[in-house]
């Protein structure tokens, strides 16, 4: 299997969602044209162009063919090919990540050498009211129409499920949301990309206004637009581009996996049989097979972290932990710069806001930084050698990327 | 006099006496599902059998909950805050997402007892729409 590369990452400052201008295409173009120029390659050069999809609703009159689920297209238009392959990755908000590991695996097979992989998503704001059409009235995704259950009521529902396994108070968990808040937020303040500078403190968050309980507005991400662009390559083109390629030592894709208890988003039911959040964990075994490691090789995660019962969650099946090693790590605030294992360096989603299905690339352009010295004022303190990128989203899309330093 | 409709149709009888939400199940696995699917969702199943039409246990546990403070806004701003969404393990091994209406939400506990009752969401100018709720088994009910 051939080794592949990260040779160049760029992201755009994330904005507010729900605004139409700065035009998408161009804050796309733009971030891929910074990749391609670290990476000293010309458009005409890459043997494929992959984006993620977005979630923007359809703005066709005739409602097909959507311009918005495109990208890719309309980006290598833009930028000019040659022969370069174009396609576009859906899997709700974990497209970039896996649109990444796509890529990847057309690398490792030695099929092609020079891959863009990009993508930049707008959405309304507030909370996502997924549509049906009438062309596809299926109940199985009527679960807000039926219920009233936001994406935000899932995460609740995960949060209190996981205290009660654990047999902690729910006021516990609460505080450590808070305390993921306070700290992500605090390397937020040192992303120029990131839309929230404002460090918050836990008695702020505490008391910011319940949304769905036991989250706390504070502890749930804001709506954003951005986008980013990441170039990869086999390890030999790579080697010849920069001195510090960052190698891809794994990547894996999830999906949702019969038995799995816990209700993924959007779902009315689930068939209990499994441990809870195995579907979270499954492609983090994978990844770690690929990458011949374990959990006690990872020197620094990115996490997508939508609430901050996720970054919990993410620590909790990244590392394997049940018995509130997290909450004890947390508590401690060693998931800093400057702790055991740095958590969310880029400041997270907490600080970007999500940008729906594009939020990969933030991860991504974080530890490509952060494992080469270049994340300036946020670089981690330790000795990193292993990163590692995962992303979720609804339906049951998982995205686990280990990076490791290539040179 | 105003038409009682189900929210969306198919996922429970209605009409009913003795409403039920409507799964379906493999005779050959046993494997169930909510709503109900015209295959099998059992990873190892041969497919050999067609699945029935299943209806769910009334009663179940809570599993878990959430107070959704918020209300929502078009086209679902009938779901006016704030409201229950729970999720409900049935015997079956089905775990349900719902909503639970209970008089204070303080009452909620994780494993406590609940049962299927069929009750208005919204109503219109038209029509009264029905949606699916668990609510508490009192003891001695």
């Amino acid at each position: 299997m051939t080794e592949s590369a990260i040779v160049s990452a760029a992201i755009n400052e994330w904005l507010p969602a729900g605004e139409p201008t700065p035009l998408l295409i161009d804050r796309l173009a733009d971030a891929a044209i910074k990749a391609l120029r670290e990476a000293k390659i010309t458009p005409g050069e890459l043997d494929a162009v992959i984006c993620n999809t977005s979630s923007i609703p359809f703005d066709s009159p005739a409602y097909i063919t959507s311009s918005a689920q495109h990208f890719a297209h309309r980006l290598a238009e833009r930028i000019g090919i040659r022969e370069a392959q174009c396609m576009n990755v859906s899997a709700a908000c974990a497209s970039a990540a896996i649109a990444f590991a796509v890529a990847d695996s057309m690398i490792k097979t030695g099929l092609l050498k020079k891959v863009l992989i990009a993508g930049i998503d707008n959405s309304p704001r507030g909370f996502y009211l997924p549509g049906q059409s009438y062309l596809d009235p299926d109940p199985y995704a009527a679960a807000i129409k039926v219920v009233g259950a936001t994406n935000p009521a899932y995460w609740a529902m995960w949060a209190r499920r996981r205290a009660y396994e654990m047999g902690k108070d729910i006021n516990d968990l609460k505080e450590v949301m808070a305390i993921v808040k306070e700290i992500h937020s605090q390397y937020g303040a040192l992303n120029p990309y990131a839309r929230y500078k404002k460090i918050f403190t836990v008695e702020e968050v505490l008391k910011s206004a319940v949304v769905c309980d036991p989250l706390h507005l504070y502890m749930i991400c804001a709506t954003s637009s951005g986008g980013g662009a990441v170039v990869v390559t086999d390890m030999e083109t790579a080697k010849k581009i920069t001195d510090k390629p960052v190698k891809v030592a794994a990547s894996a894709v999830g999906g949702p996996i019969y038995g799995e208890p816990m209700p993924r988003l959007r779902v009315f039911s689930t068939y209990k049989k499994l441990r809870l959040f195995t579907e979270w964990r499954k492609p983090i075994e994978k990844a770690y097979k690929i990458a011949g490691i374990t959990a006690k090789d990872v020197d620094i995660i990115e996490c997508h972290d939508t609430s901050c019962f996720h970054t919990i969650n993410w620590i909790d099946q990244i590392m394997g932990w049940e018995k509130e090693e997290t909450d004890k790590l947390i508590r401690k605030r060693q998931i800093r710069h400057d702790g055991e294992l740095p958590v969310n360096l880029s400041g997270g989603t907490a600080s970007f806001g999500e940008a729906v299905y594009s939020q990969a690339f933030i991860m991504l352009h974080e530890l490509f930084r952060q494992l080469r010295g270049e994340a300036q004022e946020r670089q981690a303190k330790k000795n990193l050698r292993i990163g590692m990128c995962t992303a979720y989203g609804a339906y049951g899309a998982y995205g686990c990327i280990i990076l490791e330093k290539g040179w | 006099m105003k038409k009682e409709v189900p929210i969306i149709e198919g996922l429970f009888k209605w009409p009913s006496e003795k409403p039920q939400l409507i799964g379906s199940r493999c005779p050959k696995c046993g494997s169930i599902q909510f709503p109900k699917s015209t295959v099998c969702n059992n990873p190892e199943c041969d497919h050999s059998v067609a699945v029935e039409e299943y209806g769910l246990s009334t009663e179940g546990t809570l599993y878990t909950y959430t107070v959704h403070a918020y209300s929502l806004r078009e086209p679902f701003q009938y779901h006016k805050g704030p409201y229950i969404v729970g999720a409900v393990e049935l015997p079956e091994g089905l775990i349900v997402v719902g909503r639970i209406d209970v008089q204070d939400e303080k009452a909620l506990r994780i494993g406590m007892k609940l049962r299927l009752k069929i009750g208005k969401l919204y109503e219109d100018d038209e029509n009264i729409y029905l949606t699916y709720f668990f609510e508490p088994v009192v003891e001695n009910d």
